[in-house]
């Protein structure tokens, strides 16, 4: 269960304020698949940002299973970030250097997981999001966008978290793939009890999901519900 | 993969920066090394002379030294007068002589060239011997030899000067009441025994390492002087050419050879401390009479040596500290660059959930691993400089000391060229200048392991305190950096 109450974020860019984020509130139970859509610049990244903590708002609160967010000293945010949070960043975010099973490994190490154990967990989530095993032990900048993009959806579930943001996870993918992401997380959420909040400017992707809000110039509202298109039970 | 692991592959992650950056830092650590080195070595020698020579008082004849000067000789009578003074614990009684090879002294008397001696009194006996001298005369050895009283040669038409047979150095031989050498140090014997009693005539004799090679003698080996036969007892090293051309016999025995029995050139007298010395001086001077002897204290001979050592130690220990902090500073700086341009990084790495002392240890294992690398060819550039850079800081220092002390004594003794063996010890270890140049010069700078690795040990506590600044700033990157455009 994730409460948003009253989120504002403002920013000062020269003489003028901006707010990406204004008066944002909404509540999403444990297991959800919900969608944001919106214009560019209309304040999606920095909502999710919020939401998972990598930026503190400028007002409001986020409580997480009743546990609120604002006023948690920084080593609880990490530790929040670390176990909670699964990220896919719209431009992956990947560490180059390393191969795709080191990058699976990364949040797995820093929650103190024994290494034989969290390589045969990162090699297991890259099956899971079909990246082929040859590929698995490859430097991040030797594959393609769409591998990338499945990799960094492999390293958002290591820690088993409860609450997977994504960032236009699809938007480098071509459909089929793209497809195949949706229901990955869908049967994710479904099967594991993840809530899920992906930002997208795919309209066939946000029909999908089970709750689409749509954000413009930083106020949030929530667009009728629907059944799942892929799955009987509703919310 | 864990935090070692990242850390290695990132240091590798720009190879030619990698590169450049080791070489940087290897020429810094290699100074610092270089430095510490030097700053050991001449600390060694310090305390060294400090305490070997320290406590060491010279009596000579007034108004003569050595082969030099005028004045009456002194005697046994002298010698228990000065072991009677308060604080002396020894004297130890010398004579010295003047040893000719004896087939190069026929040659030089036949090409009509004068007796051979310092302008004094003393060395009026010539005594010859089957040896050779280990050194060649050189350029210094033969500038000596022209302008010493040398007659006959030259000054009457051109004919005889080609003729003039090449000049040989002469060799020292001291007769000593003890075994010391001539500047009241203990011998250091590398074969053989020493004379047994020193005080008693004996047949036995005392080389140096060079002088016994250059004479294919062993322990064992005989060879004559004045006709009379040697054995050598014991072979020892002073530490340097000359003092290796030069052989111990006992007291007696020498005098005997001068044909002067009872006659002493030095009396070498050891204060029982260091605090005693000044007073057992004066008291000395008092009771041998300044007319009758001049005391002189091998320590302030030595002054100018531990001086100017001691600067030469100062200087190499701030050029090691500032080497270090520039190794320090290096790594900072590239630090800090590494930090700034993996900003983005940073971010991810804490958005992802790791700790910030996580991501400050990887960078300060980062700078380690490449300190290391800059330690390891630093040692190599060090040990192959260490030794060239301690002799350029000991004789450009030493120059200078010589020049301010006063030209015409400085060249003395320096090396293997030593031109006569003059000098306050006969041993010619004493002269001011001289004996310092010599002493400096027998500095060796050599990278023992323990000192290089309390050098690289200083290295790396410098380079994690420089490492730790650019570490800190890592913690202050908020996660949110890994939304920002690169
Ligand atoms: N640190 C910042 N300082 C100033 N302005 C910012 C900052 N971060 C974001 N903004 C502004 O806030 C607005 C919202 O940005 P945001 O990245 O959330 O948009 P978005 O909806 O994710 O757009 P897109 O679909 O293009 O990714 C933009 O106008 C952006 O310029
Ligand atoms: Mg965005």
């Amino acid at each position: 269960m994730i409460e948003v109450k009253n989120l504002v974020r403002t920013f000062n860019s020269g003489d003028k304020t901006i707010k990406p984020v204004n008066d944002v509130s909404f509540e999403l139970a444990q297991g959800t698949l919900a969608s944001i859509v919106g214009k560019s610049g209309s304040g999606k990244s920095t909502l999710l940002s919020l939401l998972g903590a990598l930026d503190k708002p400028t007002s409001g609160d986020v409580v997480v299973n009743g546990v609120s967010l604002a006023g948690m000293p920084d080593s609880k945010l990490t530790e929040y970030r670390r176990r909670d949070i699964g990220f896919v960043f719209q431009q992956f975010n990947l560490i180059p250097n390393l191969s795709a099973v080191d990058n699976v490994m990364l949040p797995m190490e820093f929650a103190g997981i024994r290494k034989a154990a969290r390589r045969e967990r990162a090699r297991g989530l890259l099956e899971q999001v079909q990246l082929d095993p040859e590929k698995h032990v490859r430097r991040i900048n030797r594959l393609s966008g769409g591998e990338q993009q499945r990799v960094a959806i492999a390293r958002a579930l290591a820690n088993a978290p409860r609450l997977i943001l994504a960032d236009e996870p699809t938007g480098n993918l071509d459909e089929q793939t793209g497809g195949h992401i949706i229901e990955l997380l869908s049967s994710l959420s479904r099967d594991h009890n993840t809530t899920i909040l992906v930002v997208t400017h795919d309209r066939s992707l946000a029909n999908k999901t089970e709750r689409r809000f749509r954000l413009q110039q930083g106020r949030l509202t929530e667009e009728p519900a629907r059944t799942r298109a892929t799955a009987a039970s509703p919310a | 993969m864990n935090v070692l692991a990242r850390s290695v592959g990132n240091a590798f992650r720009n190879k030619v920066r990698t590169a450049a950056v080791v070489a940087v830092l290897a020429v810094a650590i290699g100074l610092a090394l270089s430095m510490l080195v030097a700053n050991q070595a001449v600390a060694g020698k310090v305390a060294e002379l400090n305490a070997s020579v320290g406590t060491v008082l010279t009596v000579n004849p007034a108004g003569g030294q050595g082969f030099e000067g005028g004045g009456e000789p002194l005697t046994a009578v002298q010698a228990a007068t000065a072991a009677a003074v308060p604080n002396v614990s020894t004297v130890v009684g010398t004579k010295a002589l003047r040893l000719r090879n004896a087939a190069a002294a026929a040659a030089q008397a036949a090409a009509g060239q004068g007796g051979r001696g310092g302008p004094g009194g003393q060395s009026a006996t010539t005594v010859t011997t089957s040896l050779t001298a280990a050194v060649d005369a050189g350029t210094l050895g033969n500038r000596n030899q022209a302008s010493s009283g040398t007659t006959g040669t030259g000054t009457s038409g051109g004919a005889a000067t080609p003729a003039a047979p090449a000049f040989s150095l002469p060799i020292t031989a001291t007769g000593v009441g003890a075994e010391v050498d001539a500047a009241g140090k203990a011998l250091e014997l590398t074969q053989g025994t020493g004379l047994g009693d020193y005080n008693a005539a004996s047949a036995g004799a005392l080389l140096g390492t060079t002088l016994a090679e250059k004479n294919g003698l062993a322990v064992g080996s005989t060879f004559t002087i004045n006709d009379q036969t040697f054995t050598v007892a014991g072979l020892f090293d002073a530490g340097t050419a000359f003092g290796n051309n030069a052989l111990y016999l006992t007291l007696p025995a020498a005098q005997t050879l001068a044909a002067l029995p009872g006659e002493l050139s030095t009396l070498i007298v050891t204060v029982n401390s260091m605090e005693n010395v000044d007073a057992a001086k004066t008291a000395l001077q008092a009771a041998l009479g300044s007319d009758k002897a001049d005391v002189s204290q091998g320590q302030r001979n030595l002054q100018t040596a531990v001086s100017s050592l001691g600067s030469v130690k100062n200087i190499s220990f701030i050029a090691f500290v500032a080497a270090l902090g520039t190794a320090g500073l290096i790594i900072l700086l590239i630090m800090v660059m590494l930090v700034r341009e993996r900003r983005r990084e940073i971010g991810v790495l804490k958005a992802i959930g790791a700790p910030n002392r996580t991501v400050g240890l990887q960078f300060v294992l980062e700078a380690l691993v490449l300190v290391a690398l800059g330690s390891v060819v630093g040692a190599a550039v060090a040990s192959f400089a260490s030794g060239g850079i301690a002799t350029a800081l000991i004789s450009s220092n030493t120059t200078s000391a010589a020049a301010a002390g006063g030209a015409g004594t400085g060249q003395r003794g320096a090396g293997g060229g030593a031109g006569f063996p003059g000098g306050g010890f006969p041993g010619g270890q004493g002269n001011p200048f001289g004996g310092a140049n010599q002493l400096l010069t027998s500095v060796t700078a050599s990278a023992s392991p323990g000192v290089i690795a309390a050098g690289i040990a200083a290295v790396f506590g410098v380079a994690i305190i420089g490492a730790l600044v650019p570490a800190l700033l890592t913690a202050r990157i908020r996660p949110i950096e890994v939304l920002r455009g690169e």
